[in-house]
């Protein structure tokens, strides 16, 4: 398997085009652990997304490169950033860790660790990785309609789409009851309490 | 199972992954500031995207780009509760630095 890897690693512009997204990826994460400034770590949580839907759309998943971009660097940001300025962060200091560096230097060494191990289960842990998947190609899925023949879904949205309404019904579903719990859920969980109007007036919040 | 995904070895973006996991780690265990936390917990939650798209690629299965789509779903429930946990937090507390919310220390 080495020599074919080895092999194809010729100026492909799309290995280059992923080394590039790939380091991007890992310089906006570090960042976003590493800054002291929480709104300058949301900043680069959106480079992460956006560099991670480039990979993705290198790969070929072009619906999951668009819901990246749609969901996590819309939605999601917006909600975390809009509850970074409603909370009025003061810049935090890491001082606990720089009063200890061995303590920093052992949770490095630690998640290195864990980085090496998770990456070797990763690689040596696939389930049936001999055997091509059945019933779907890459970019094809066939599916019968009632009395019909089978019918090709072609491009990669269509296919994605095609597996989530005819075999992913049910969890679909239930997707968005949750979706709707966990949206009263918050509603009831950031209101005020009626009996709390009166007191808390003058506060910020 | 296919090594190569258009010129990208699985190699790669499986370190990539591994790489994204281990940073999202490493932000819970030394941040302090809940939001961070949170920000972290993003960045698990997106290399496990990514596992899950390589090996559906490499073994020409749709179903993991399927899920991945409910990944996001719940990513997003969890942000919107998460944050109304961490507004309601705050104006109980007025911070949301986590080693002063101990009330529920034994």
């Amino acid at each position: 398997m080495d020599e074919i890897i080895y092999m194809n690693l010729e100026t492909s512009p799309s290995l280059l085009l992923f080394v590039f997204f790939g380091t991007v990826t890992v310089i906006t994460a570090l960042s976003v652990i590493f800054q002291k400034n929480p709104v300058v770590s949301a900043v680069s949580l959106v480079f992460t997304f956006f560099s991670l839907a480039g990979i993705y759309g290198i790969m070929g998943a072009l619906f999951i490169a668009t819901m990246q971009v749609l969901v996590y660097a819309g939605a999601i940001m917006v909600l975390v950033v809009f509850v970074l300025m409603l909370l009025s962060q003061r810049a935090e200091t890491m001082s606990r860790y720089r009063k200890h560096p061995i303590r920093l230097v052992l949770l490095t060494v630690f998640v290195i660790g864990f980085f090496f191990l998770l990456y070797s289960a990763l690689t040596t842990g696939v389930p049936h990785s001999e055997q091509m998947g059945k019933g779907y190609e890459n970019a094809e899925y066939s599916f019968p309609i009632q009395g019909t023949a089978t019918v090709n879904a072609k491009g990669n949205v269509a296919t994605v789409g095609a597996s989530t309404y005819l075999d992913y019904l049910l969890p679909f579903e239930m997707i968005s009851i949750l979706l709707l719990v966990a949206v009263l859920g918050a509603v009831i969980l950031a209101k005020k309490k009626l009996t709390e109007i009166d007191q808390t007036k003058d506060t910020v919040l | 199972m296919n090594p190569v995904i258009n010129g990208i070895p699985v190699h790669y973006l499986l370190g990539l992954a591994g790489i994204l996991f281990s940073i999202g780690v490493l932000g819970v265990l030394i941040r302090r500031n809940i939001v961070i936390i949170f920000m972290s917990v993003e960045l698990i939650l997106n290399s496990v995207n990514l596992v899950f798209v390589t090996f559906s690629k490499a073994l020409s299965h749709i179903n993991g780009e399927t899920i991945v789509f409910f990944v996001m779903a719940i990513a997003a429930a969890e942000a919107a509760v998460g944050l109304a946990l961490v507004i309601a937090i705050f104006r109980h507390k007025k911070s949301t630095n986590v080693d002063e919310l101990q009330s529920m220390k034994w």
